[in-house]
């Protein structure tokens, strides 16, 4: 197994039992991994970029004010154009854009982050258990997934949004529930390389029961994989937001990027010539999700260096 | 298990490319073939039926009265409510409406669109060609692209073409493919500025062309959902392409080619590309199932008269029976495909037996 | 392969696949060289394609007034699919509008003023007691394929609805008071009633041809879609068409009333409403008139255009928030969930006091509509009705959180209003999903709402009837379409059209069941003189501004745009400050005039030339790109 690292040899030296041993075996593991990852310079502009975004999202009650998204008392003229008071123009209340691609940051990441979550727990908890447990329910859970698989996805998704009354918890659900199958997949595999380690064997002779083994020792060993794969959906999930949303599937009092996409074009925008109310939020989906798949991919080659790409 | 295991990097592997293909000794025979063929067909079956209980189910989740839908809010009397369930069959319990639809599926009918009052296959093929015109393009264009992008980035990674090249894959690949489009309208159909509008705002054809007119007439309205399409779907390609050749290309075997002094772009083109290109061949296939339900989004914004602007308007109704149809399609597309690739592969991988 | 990650349609991740590792036969081009060469082509084929059908095409940037052939065409951008082209199916408005043009009705509607004139019958008189009606057919119309259009063709059209449910589908409700549907001679046709009914000189019911019908063996599965040109007698007859593409038709030279100035008229369909107004300023279509109408956005833009005229007509409907009256059926049994603290009128008044009318005016349709008041709009100036100044509930938030605090609905320690039952009161307001203008004042209602202490869920489907249906809402967005006869929006809320029973539907919108309003609407039906008659409906209007249960907020503009390098002139209808689109009649397509060609067609062939140059020199400079990498490639490669 290429993937392994300092983790795994930081278990399988727990033959002695240590706390402390183990925790600083994780924390220069840690360090190491962030060695190798500094090395990755897209990596790098990738998580800069997502710590910039996130900062605005947390600071944004501050640097916007909580009302910006208060119709009522919109600041300026329905469709303004970009000026000094409103860099990016008005929406079509006379709501200040700027201030609302920062607010949708909020939304956005919030759903993206939560279904990335959803869908990663699901697909570990299913690829854990299936390849913890061998026989029928390995079995029943892996055609399940395999049936997942080949759904097409967004028709799944926008199917359920559909069937669900619409607020962010749908959008959340929906896309949580169509992606967990890949996730499900490279766990189990990874938890069948694991079971085959001498040390499960042994702990398996102390006595260790299935939770003892699945959570202390087998989770600890997907947890990098879990990592990587939650990055690279959190990516997905956010165009899934933003494309449910553009549907009109989403809650329309809750302002996301693909929410005020979605504004804009009912505004009639696009053959308005009313650019600068597209081109913003767009940009800020395309900047988060590119920076994500950075960020995942970082991840995934210094787990993973065969596929590295310097070689 | 083992090639399931090795190749799961943390990439993403999944069950339905060719990770179960056969690699093990046990499948150098034409009978082991034979078995594995069988078996993926009959997994394909099991996921047909699969989806077929799906689409009967999942739908009928959807709350309301079907028949309330359909008579959109005109007057109804108790009789006509129970001749219209009569007629689609809506009084039977649901096992029996179930098995009916299955029954009825089996022999290509799929019932009858509420909306437009005509059989729902017929709606379908109706709107098939239009979807396979677009995404035929779309695919033949992206994965040529992809391919020879990605060969040309893996001879040169590291540099800086190779680093611009990934990069722009990759942006593009962040790009929702709805915005894209949106942003091609106004700056390439509506024009910005001084530039005039080169090509069709949306829809297939300009109605009443003929003849060779009529070819130029739809070429033009393919343009720019084929450019979003390829667009925002080459990367893949591209990447995978890139990923495949490095790998290939620092294996042994090169190194003896190179060591027995054969020139590196012969080198290259004879052995390390065709390797390469296996695992793209699987994910060409997968993607010509994939993008056929993908197209929902960029035939919305274009007016594209297919499959995903069917569906989103039956949806919309909810026009159930048209919904399972679409459904089944969709789902239809991927299995099939998938399933070819999962038999298409062994035949191209020399180690299983030839 | 993720099969998952395709949002967006395309795959999020990057993914990986198993790799091969021996040589084996490439399955696709066997050199990169050769790959390059396939994956050149493509992309020159489609620059080419892109630089080529510019010039050369002359559809899709030439201005569709004239063809080369001199045909002077009409193009409509449209957006709804057709339902079915069955005049006994089609229901939806853009099928129906097509029927208008291809069928004659018996009767018409006056372009100046909607009243009845002349269609398929001449003239028309009923016997004294109102039972029996006799049409005079006129002589000089004749279907498409040259038979003679006749008193039996309306008998057998009416009969066939009256028999076969099939047919009844679209239309029924016009006959089901029909006792008797006779032609006694080819030009009389007598329909003898049930009842006295109202629309005699308001059927409208597409009259079919016959010989050509009777040999459709099932009316509920006939589309009407296959066999092109299809026989009619309107203005124009139906040559084609092609599912969510186009919608084709032709001038029909013998029109009675004189053949329409276009040769051609053309739906073509836009499913996005941007893309319809970018094809209208380009000259790709002649019309837009968007679903239901141009945004404030477009129309501004449009508005600065040369050569496009933007009509900005007042509308025919109105606009309004309807409150659940607590749906009931006519057994008396309840229906739905709507909140029980709605039940009172203060409560309804309150609530609308404190909705800006003007902000809806000004901010949503930014001035594309007139601001609310009685039931039917202004526009029908007989029937308009304004509430005294003592009546109106002007825009007072202040006095509708005394209004509330007066029906007893106080606030607790949050500011939250509490409900009878002791919960703090939420309403579920019922949008279209597909309507922003529902969605954008649904923000609203959430904010001044939100301020006299009453929460406001915004529940927005694609498809409402079923919890409409059921009752199940507080308050929903609600609208129709004004005949010129109000009959219709009028006989909606009385106590008759509520569902027999909770399992049927009724042809009320809002179960309102108010015995003053059904007093005035029997009284008003048996009026014969129209201002007394006005003077009741205006009544009725008043009942109904007071009780609370409709309360309209708007009456939207009809906001359309049209080529006048195109079209020269196009009757409005009503004549004066009227709409285009949707008409009560073929009036518009009919009478629309070409404008002179040469003007238009000069413009666009300047355009083509501009547009091919650019075309050029963007495949030129791609080429040259191409070929400057390549040679940098190979270089690359040798060094």
């Amino acid at each position: 197994m290429t993937s392994e690292n300092g983790t795994t040899k930081a278990q399988t030296a727990l033959a002695v039992p240590s706390r402390s041993l183990a925790w600083r075996r994780r924390r220069d593991s840690a360090a190491r991994f962030w060695r190798q990852y500094r090395a990755h310079r897209a990596g790098l502009s990738g998580l800069a970029a997502l710590l910039l975004f996130a900062l605005l999202a947390l600071t944004a009650p501050l640097l916007v004010g909580s009302d910006v998204d208060n119709v009522t008392d919109a600041p300026g003229g329905p469709l303004e154009d970009p000026s000094a008071r409103f860099p990016f123009g008005t929406d079509r209340f006379g709501r200040n854009l700027l201030g609302l691609v920062i607010w949708g940051a909020r939304v956005s990441l919030l759903v993206g982050l939560l279904a990335a979550v959803l869908s990663v727990a699901i697909g570990t908890l299913i690829g854990v258990t299936a390849g913890h447990f061998k026989g029928w329910y390995a079995t029943v859970m892996m055609r399940i997934t395999d049936w997942f698989l080949v759904m097409p996805t967004l028709v799944l998704a926008i199917a359920l949004a559909t069937v669900m009354p619409r607020s962010l918890l749908t959008i959340v659900v929906a896309i949580g529930v169509t992606t967990w199958p890949t996730t499900a997949r490279l766990v189990r595999a990874q938890t069948l390389a694991v079971e085959t380690r001498p040390y499960i064997e042994r702990a398996r002779a102390l006595g260790g029961g299935h939770w003892h083994i699945m959570s202390r020792h087998v989770l600890p060993n997907v947890m990098p994989l879990v990592l990587a794969q939650t990055t690279l959906i959190i990516s997905t999930a956010i165009l899934a937001e933003a494309t449910l949303a553009f549907l009109g599937l989403g809650d329309p009092t809750v302002v996301s990027w693909g929410a005020l996409l979605q504004d804009a074009r009912e505004a009639g925008a696009v053959s308005s010539g009313h650019w600068w109310y597209l081109v913003p939020p767009g940009v800020a989906i395309a900047v988060v999700a590119l920076a994500f798949t950075l960020c995942g991919r970082a991840v995934e080659q210094v787990l993973n260096p065969r596929l590295g790409v310097s070689r | 298990m083992t090639a399931d295991a090795a190749s799961a990097p943390v990439g993403k592997t999944g069950a339905a490319g060719p990770a179960a293909a056969p690699h093990g000794p046990g499948a150098r025979t034409a009978t082991a073939y034979l078995r594995y063929v069988a078996g993926k067909l009959a997994g394909a079956a099991v996921s047909l039926l699969a989806v077929l209980v799906t689409s009967f189910f999942l739908f009928r989740l959807i709350p309301g009265d079907p028949v309330k839908f359909m008579t959109g809010g005109r007057q109804v009397s108790a009789e006509q409510f129970a001749h219209y369930r009569a007629q689609f069959g809506l009084d039977l319990p649901m096992w029996q409406q179930f098995t009916d639809y299955c029954g009825k599926a089996l022999t290509g009918d799929l019932g009858t669109s509420y909306q437009f009052n005509a059989p729902v296959i017929d709606k379908i093929t109706e709107a098939l060609p239009n979807t396979l015109l677009l995404t035929g393009t779309a695919f033949v264009i992206y994965t040529l692209l992809g391919i020879f992008l990605g060969t040309r980035s893996a001879w040169r990674h590291g540099r800086l073409g190779d680093r611009l090249n990934t990069g722009l894959a990759l942006t593009l690949y962040s790009v929702p493919s709805f915005w894209l489009g949106l942003l091609l309208i106004v700056t390439l159909s509506v024009g910005i500025g001084p530039l005039p509008g080169l090509f069709p705002t949306g829809g297939m054809e300009s109605g009443g062309e003929e003849g060779f007119a009529y070819v130029v007439d739809v070429a033009h309205h393919l343009v720019l959902p084929v450019v979003t399409l390829v667009a925002v779907e080459y990367g893949q390609t591209l990447l995978v392409t890139r990923s495949a050749l490095m790998d290939e290309m620092g294996s042994d075997y090169l190194t003896t080619a190179r060591a027995k002094g054969l020139r590196d772009d012969l080198v290259r083109r004879r052995h390390a590309v065709p390797n390469a290109l296996l695992p793209t061949v699987t994910l060409i296939f997968i993607n010509l199932g994939r993008t056929v339900a993908g197209v929902i989004l960029v035939e919305t914004v274009f007016s594209w008269p297919g499959l995903g602007g069917l569906f989103y308007q039956a949806l919309s109704v909810p026009d159930l029976p048209l919904v399972q149809g679409l459904f089944l399609v969709f789902a239809a597309a991927v299995i099939v495909m998938n399933t070819l690739a999962d038999l298409i592969y062994p035949l191209l991988d020399p180690r299983v037996g030839r | 392969m993720d099969t998952n990650d395709q949002y967006g349609g395309h795959h999020r991740t990057p993914a990986r696949v198993p790799l091969g590792r021996t040589p084996a036969r490439a399955p696709l081009g066997r050199t990169p060289r050769r790959a390059r060469l396939v994956a050149a082509a493509g992309a020159a084929a489609l620059a080419l394609s892109a630089g080529l059908a510019t010039p050369l095409s002359p559809a899709p940037s030439q201005a569709h007034a004239a063809d080369d052939d001199g045909k002077k065409v009409l193009t409509v951008a449209v957006a709804q699919s057709v339902d079915s082209l069955s005049p006994f199916l089609a229901v939806r408005l853009l099928s129906t509008s097509i029927h208008r043009l291809t069928y004659e009705y018996l009767t018409n509607y006056d372009p100046e003023d909607n009243s009845v004139v002349p269609g398929f019958a001449n003239k028309w008189e009923s016997s004294p007691d109102k039972l029996t009606w006799t049409y005079t057919i006129r002589s000089d119309s004749k279907w498409s394929d040259g038979e003679q259009a006749t008193a039996e063709d309306a008998a057998w059209t009416f009969n066939t609805m009256m028999t076969d449910p099939g047919a009844a589908t679209a239309n029924g409700s016009f006959v089901s008071n029909f006792e008797k549907v006779t032609a006694p001679s080819p030009t009389q046709l007598v329909i003898e009633l049930k009842k006295p009914q109202a629309t005699m000189t308001a059927l409208d019911v597409p009259i079919v041809p016959k010989h050509v019908w009777e040999k459709v063996d099932d009316y509920s599965k006939f589309n009407n879609d296959k066999d092109f040109p299809v026989v009619g007698n309107g203005p124009f007859v139906l040559t084609d068409y092609k599912p969510d593409s186009y919608v084709r038709l032709k001038a029909n030279k013998d029109f009675w009333r004189g053949a329409p100035k276009f040769d051609e008229l053309v739906f073509r369909y836009y499913k996005d409403q941007d893309a319809a107004v970018s094809a209208l300023r380009k000259g790709e279509v002649s019309f837009v008139a968007g679903s239901p109408s141009l945004t404030p956005a477009q129309a501004a833009s449009l508005k600065g255009e040369k050569n496009i005229h933007v009509n900005d007509a007042p509308g025919r409907r109105f606009y309004a928030l309807a409150t659940n009256p607590g749906a009931r059926a006519r057994n008396g049994e309840t229906m739905g969930d709507g909140h029980p603290s709605l039940l009172d009128q203060r409560v309804r008044n309150a609530l609308f006091k404190a909705v800006d009318r003007e902000a809806v005016i000004d901010k949503v349709f930014q001035g594309h509509a007139v601001e609310g008041a009685g039931y039917i709009p202004p526009r029908f100036s007989p029937y308009f009705w304004k509430p005294s100044p003592g009546q109106e509930l002007t825009y007072d938030p202040d006095e509708a959180g005394r209004m509330l605090d007066r029906a007893g609905l106080k606030k607790n320690a949050d500011g939250r209003r509490i409900g009878k039952d002791g919960k703090p009161i939420t309403y579920r307001v019922l949008c279209h999903a597909t309507d922003p203008n529902d969605k954008a004042i649904g923000q609203y209602l959430q904010e001044w709402w939100g301020e006299l202490g009453i929460g406001v869920t915004l529940n927005c489907l694609d498809n409402v009837t079923d919890p409409w249906l059921a009752g199940e809402y507080d308050l929903a967005f609600d609208g129709w379409s004004v005949n010129p006869d109000p009959d219709f929006v009028l006989s909606i809320h009385t106590c008759a059209a509520l569902p027999a029973t909770p399992e049927e539907t009724g042809a009320t919108d809002n179960f309102i069941c108010d015995k003053t309003y059904d007093e005035l609407y029997a009284r008003q039906l048996a009026e014969y003189d129209p201002d007394k008659r006005a003077a009741i409906v205006k009544r009725m209007e008043s009942r109904l501004y007071d009780l609370g249960y409709m309360n309209v907020m708007a009456y939207p503009n009809a906001v359309e745009a049209y080529r006048t390098d195109q079209i020269e002139s196009i009757t409005t209808m009503p004549a004066k400050a009227g709409n285009i689109y949707g008409q009560d009649g073929y009036w518009s397509w009919w009478s629309a005039a070409p404008a002179d060609s040469g003007d238009s067609s000069g413009g666009s062939s300047s355009t083509g030339v501009v547009v091919g140059i650019v075309a050029g020199v963007v495949v030129l400079a791609g080429a040259g790109a191409f070929f400057t990498l390549r040679r940098r490639a190979t270089a690359d490669e040798r060094e």
